[in-house]
């Protein structure tokens, strides 16, 4: 398969121009790639590099692509313009900053937990974490909920949590749900 | 521990889930429960520092893997982070190929949904590890 099998927008950047796009939008916004995505679609088609269609494309490759998103549709968006080097420069711009980041913040929390003060606030902060991560949950299930999916939809959650109240591994609740998925596709269809 | 075991459950985790979070509930069966690498508690706060940095919200296996083995549990957090994002391309391959069939679709659409439940389950068990340590401090004081 060849990088231009996606197709977009007359110009394209340069690997520098895509590196530097990539590090900047994606590392400024918290609470999940779907700002990032928006931000890169609106940098990368004010400068002509991406128009609608191929933006759909990455996207729906990036929903489908295991682990984080965000990185997919760099991944993706780095190929479209310069195959696999633009694909690991976009990946490592998009990750690299936030790493470290992550790793100075965790770092320096392992001295600073034993205070009382500290260690109340990463409390607060954890109950944070699990509204956010419902946030997540709702925000990843709430495209299927139209009326032609809710059943589907409905059914193969109500499965997945009874694994999971039965201690079922993650991985054996997905393979399950994607059994049911292909056996029974009727009204699966987001959108 | 090696750091390579480390990549591997870490790898595990986030290339069997479709979200930033979703690898959260099998990195707590592998790290906490079934080999004890890190608490709880730890891996709440890797949840906190993830979900509080700019950038993607899986970077937080950063986090677990800086708790689980220090700085190189740290650098095999990143890899195991980036690596699932390289099937991006096959990916639109295959997609382009057979997405138009109902069932591939549905499918992968049921992965997702489960992937929610996940979430689900993991994000009450987060709201109740934060509950029961805002207590045991209130009891503390």
């Amino acid at each position: 398969m060849k990088a231009s099998t996606v197709t977009g927008g007359d110009d394209r950047p340069s690997i520098r121009q895509l590196a530097a796009a990539v590090a900047f939008d994606v590392n400024r916004t918290v609470g999940g790639g779907h700002a990032s995505i928006e931000l890169l679609r609106r940098t990368f088609t004010s400068r002509g590099w991406l128009d609608a269609d191929a933006h759909g494309l990455i996207v729906a490759v990036s929903r489908l692509t295991p682990g984080t998103n965000i990185l997919a549709y760099c991944v993706t968006l780095g190929w479209r313009y310069h195959g696999w080097p633009g694909a690991l420069a976009a990946l490592l711009a998009a990750s690299i900053p936030a790493s470290l980041i992550v790793f100075l913040l965790t770092a320096t929390l392992a001295q600073i937990d034993r205070y009382a003060v500290v260690r109340g606030l990463l409390a607060v902060g954890v109950l944070a974490a699990g509204v956010l991560v419902l946030a997540s949950a709702w925000a990843l299930i709430k495209p299927y909920l139209g009326r032609s999916a809710r059943v589907q939809a409905l059914l193969i959650a109500a499965v997945a949590l009874g694994l999971i109240a039965l201690d079922a591994t993650p991985v054996r609740v997905l393979l399950v749900a994607a059994v049911i998925g292909f056996l029974r596709p009727t009204g699966a269809a987001r959108r | 521990m090696s750091i390579v075991i480390v990549y591997l459950l870490l790898l595990k985790a986030t290339a069997t889930s479709f979200a930033g979070m979703g690898s959260l509930p099998q990195i707590r069966q592998d790290f906490v429960e079934t080999y004890r690498f890190l608490s709880d508690d730890q891996l709440s706060q890797a949840v906190l520092v993830g979900r509080a940095t700019p950038g993607p919200m899986g970077a937080y296996v950063v986090a677990v893997g800086y708790f689980a083995v220090g700085w190189p549990g740290a650098v095999a957090g990143w890899l195991a982070m980036i690596s699932p994002a390289l099937a991006a391309i096959p990916l639109l391959a295959a997609i382009q190929r057979w997405l138009h069939l109902a069932r591939m679709r549905a499918a992968i659409d049921a992965v997702v949904i489960a992937s929610a439940a996940l979430l689900v389950a993991a994000g009450v068990r987060l709201l109740i590890d934060g509950s029961q340590q805002l207590v045991r401090l209130f009891l503390q004081t």
